[in-house]
């Protein structure tokens, strides 16, 4: 007897949406990928592994306030701390490379740099998951077709939110504009008078930041562990690439593309295969469009 | 005395030495390292090929890898196919992949081409971990045939099991290949691939057709990189879609940036090297109780990266080799 | 239309000396810019063809479409009489033209020498497997890369004075060094055509003499020349013919004294009657 139309159709809705929450933890790391790349042409594949440093932070701090209130304030601490981080990185490590850049040396640094922050947090966290508690204590939130515990709902809204002020950040804010305008053309932005220094500097922090704070939201709803930071950063690759790198709303199309393909491909097609969907996407986009499907921003 | 005529013996004495190697260093151990630092020359210079050489940034060049030792493993295994015939065939089953991994490189490069390449090689892992009837998933496969024994008299039988003997397999086959690579290299081809590196517009307008290129290095470094996989699978009898991973792509990477990019010598040194490092790193760990292998490997790439770009090789050539020839001009 | 290798003069029709390249009605979109619109153009064996016009005015376009940098959106080409548009750049090359560039392609990380052995590698005849083959059997002295080949570039490069820096790095180079190597390495491959784009651009007047002096050399080799430029002292000084491009349409062709006195030409330079807006 085959399910009731009612039943499937909400079923697949359900899957979009939960797709969709997915999709929304996606976008805020790529977001800061895309950004970076845009801004300095870094690709940095130790990316998700801020989203790891991130998760940790959290960790820590939740053990000392504790409740919603103590995961709201992690989210805070995380996002701070990883901007700190990244501060740094950028500062000492890639800056070097910026006279004699290309495109092996900096993806090589990077990968230098995850292998290090990957292993030394094995080191010093050790190897085991461990676990935030869930603040909203596992409850679950119905709304008309489909349903999510209220964490991955609150976890989703927050990142909107997020995604949202970035935007407004980059549209509305001088700096902001300083940093789309460095994004698109490096040497127009110099003769205006930007100081390049401080965006490249405050392009990685936001970043970071960012990547920060996807990873308490990230580590909260799946597990923390050392490792986890690299299928987001593989995964932030991809969505960069389907939305063109560089392009920030190409990202945020991509990162729900992402996560709604991988959540309807897992569920319909095979579970096991899943994390290949977004391979096998940016590979079929590539093929036929080089530069992704937004494109990248033309450069001087 | 010249350099021309030191050369010869030099050389002559070189394999003197590393043919008696095994009768020097009788220790199980570090003969085991020194058929590894051979497969890994191998595997090493064929990524050199891609990276180095033809600036084509391969990320997932241990699919390749995997390829062949799973292909010669299950040949082996299935069909009783001897490991012989296996590893050229499990190189050219890399380079069929290696072909599909070269088109993509027409049209893209840098972080593109790399994510690409990335994605194919997890996909193929993903592969190796599901298509469990075949490749018995995770678990990999165990009880791979050792390279069957030559026969040279009725009386005179060498097997391959122990690590002395693979040694000179390996051995022949890391210089027979290092030779070809330096005569593909010191050439018209190798000089082809270093100006499509350099510029690939500026290459096309002195008549270089710059894809058949690039398919053709992906065919040789693949089909290298296959059949490094397929002596590997026959020495340590046991693989799994670890070899496929990531982890031992920048393992690869690593040795042949340390060792020295676009060199011939680099990978080499780098092979060698870190094959050692790694080993000599694992006593630490189990005597210091930390793990420190892995984030050694990490803080070498990167302090080469930024204070030693072009490896050993490239300090060897910059700073001491202008100070042991005297100038000619 | 049918390849006739014979030159028609632009506006008399008389049939002079034989055509080795030939331009109808070339046009060229890109999205909805028209930067090349319907152009003719030939050129005799053996003659300067200087190509001037304001920016924008679509040259280094026709050069690229000319190359197989880019394929024309319409029209056609004929080289000694065979179409060749919709070849890619390696084919037109093998066929026989050479190019520069306007801002230079040479090796960064080879040395000069090399630069220009990497054009001595025949590839007219043979297939990249077959240089791959060739590379292991063939002996390393019958290479480009052999001594021979090193005898070959540096003839080369004592032709535009850089021989004295052959083992240098490219990359270390001067500016105007750069420029002489690539017309070096575009001479390694024994076109039939040379197209040079603006091989004068960011030289002083004295390295602009030099460069004048080099591109003599090779055209009393019997090499064809096709130079873009916006040095006016240059291609007036050098070229037997010039043509001249604006907003992507050919807008006068004759002696170098005829455009320099032409009404259509000063207009398009100075803007007209409304005064100088270039």
């Amino acid at each position: 007897m085959r399910a009731p139309r009612r039943l499937v159709e909400s079923l697949f809705l359900q899957q979009v949406f939960n797709g969709l929450i997915v999709g929304s933890l996606y976008c805020l790391i790529a977001i800061g990928l895309t950004m970076i790349f845009g801004v300095m042409r870094i690709s940095n594949f130790a990316h998700g592994d801020f989203s790891m440093l991130g998760a940790y932070i959290a960790l820590y701090f939740i053990a000392v306030v504790s409740g919603w209130f103590g995961w709201i304030g992690s989210l805070v601490a995380a996002a701070i701390g990883v901007g700190i981080i990244g501060f740094f990185v950028e500062r000492f490590l890639f800056r070097r490379l910026l006279t004699r850049w290309t495109d092996i040396d900096i993806i090589m640094l990077s990968i230098g740099l995850f292998i290090l922050l990957e292993n030394g947090a094995r080191l010093v966290f050790g190897p085991t998951p461990k676990m935030i508690p869930d603040p909203f204590g596992n409850t679950s939130v119905n709304l008309l077709v489909v349903s999510t515990s209220t964490l991955r709902l609150l976890s989703f809204v927050i990142s909107c939110v997020a995604i949202f002020l970035l935007q407004l950040f980059l549209i509305k804010t001088k700096v902001g504009v300083a940093i789309r305008a460095t994004s698109q053309n490096r040497n127009a932005a110099l003769l205006m008078g930007i100081n390049i220094s401080f965006i490249y500097s405050l392009t990685f922090v936001v970043g970071s930041a960012l990547a920060g704070f996807g990873g308490v939201l990230y580590g909260t709803i799946f597990a923390i562990f050392p490792t986890m930071g690299a299928m987001p950063t593989l995964k932030a690759f991809a969505v960069t690439i389907l939305g063109g790198m560089g392009n920030i709303r190409g990202a945020i199309f991509g990162g729900f593309i992402l996560g709604v393909a991988e959540t309807l491909g897992g569920n319909y097609i095979s579970m096991q295969y899943k994390n290949a969907i977004g391979f096998i996407m940016i590979i079929l986009v590539l093929l036929v469009i080089p530069n992704g499907l937004f494109g990248e921003k033309q450069r001087t | 005395m010249n350099r021309k005529s030191v050369k010869w013996p030099l050389i002559a004495l070189g394999a003197l030495i590393l043919l008696a190697l095994p009768w020097i260093i009788r220790d199980r151990y570090v003969q085991h390292l020194m058929v590894l630092s051979c497969i890994s020359i191998i595997l090493s210079s064929s990524w050199n090929l891609l990276a180095g050489y033809s600036g084509l940034l391969n990320l997932g060049h241990a699919a390749f890898f995997g390829i062949g030792g799973y292909t010669s493993a299950l040949l082996a295994l299935k069909l009783g196919l001897s490991p012989w015939i296996g590893l050229p065939l499990g190189g050219v089953m890399a380079s069929f992949f290696g072909i599909l991994l070269g088109i993509p490189s027409f049209r893209l490069s840098g972080p593109y081409l790399a994510i690409t390449t990335i994605g194919f090689s997890e996909i193929l892992r993903l592969v190796s971990m599901n298509w469990v009837s075949m490749t018995r998933g995770s678990l990999g496969l165990y009880g791979i045939p050792p390279f069957t024994p030559l026969k040279l008299s009725e009386k005179i039988f060498i097997p391959f099991t122990t690590e002395q003997n693979v040694y000179y397999i390996v051995l022949v086959f890391t210089v027979l290949i290092l030779f070809l690579l330096k005569k593909l290299i010191h050439s018209e081809f190798g000089i082809s691939l270093k100006s499509m590196r350099e510029d690939e517009i500026g290459s096309e307008s002195i008549g270089i057709h710059a894809s058949y290129y690039k398919l053709m290095v992906f065919m040789i470094s693949a089909f290298l990189a296959g059949f490094a996989g397929s002596l590997y699978a026959h020495y340590i009898r046991l693989i799994s879609p670890e070899m496929l991973s990531l982890g031992e792509t920048f393992s690869v990477l690593t040795m042949v940036m340390v060792g020295g990019l676009g060199t011939l010598g680099g990978p080499v040194i780098g092979a060698v090297l870190l094959t050692f490092l790694s080993e000599g790193l694992r006593f630490v760990e189990d005597y210091a109780k930390i793990d420190i292998r892995l984030i050694i490997y990490g803080l070498l790439l990167m302090l080469t990266i930024l204070f030693m770009r072009n490896g050993i090789a490239g300090i060897w050539k910059e700073i001491i080799k202008p100070i042991i020839s005297k100038p000619e001009r | 239309m049918e390849g006739n290798y014979q030159a028609h003069h632009f506006e008399t029709g008389e049939i002079t000396k034989v055509a080795i390249l030939q331009g109808f009605n070339l046009t060229k979109w890109f999205g909805g810019l028209c930067a090349v619109k319907n152009v003719n153009f030939s050129m005799e064996e053996g003659e300067i063809l200087g190509l001037i016009g304001p920016n924008g005015a679509g040259k280094t376009t026709l050069i690229n479409i000319v190359t197989g940098n880019y394929s024309p959106s319409s029209g056609q080409i004929l080289y000694e009489g065979r179409n060749i548009e919709g070849l890619k750049a390696y084919q037109v090359n093998n066929l026989g033209i050479s190019r520069t560039f306007q801002i230079v392609r040479i090796f960064p990380k080879l040395t000069v020498l090399d630069n220009v052995r990497s054009a001595l590698v025949d590839r007219k005849t043979r297939l990249p497997w077959k240089v791959a083959l060739d590379s292991l059997v063939k002996h390393k002295e019958a290479q480009a890369t052999g001594r021979n080949g090193e005898m070959v570039a540096t003839q080369l490069l004592e032709s535009v004075g850089l021989a004295s820096y052959r083992h240098e790095l490219a990359e270390n180079l001067p500016y105007a060094y750069g420029k002489r190597l690539e017309i070096a390495r575009a001479l390694a491959t024994h076109p039939r055509i040379l197209l040079l784009d603006e091989p004068s651009s960011g030289l002083n007047p004295k390295e602009q003499n030099d460069q004048i002096s080099i591109i003599r050399k090779i055209n009393a080799q019997g090499i064809t020349i096709l130079i873009v430029e916006h040095v006016m002292k240059v291609i007036m000084d050098i070229s037997h013919r010039i043509m001249v491009l604006h907003y992507g349409e050919k807008i006068a062709e004759g002696t170098p004294a005829e455009i320099y006195k032409n009404e259509k030409v000063v207009e398009a330079y100075l803007g007209g009657e409304t005064g100088a807006d270039r």
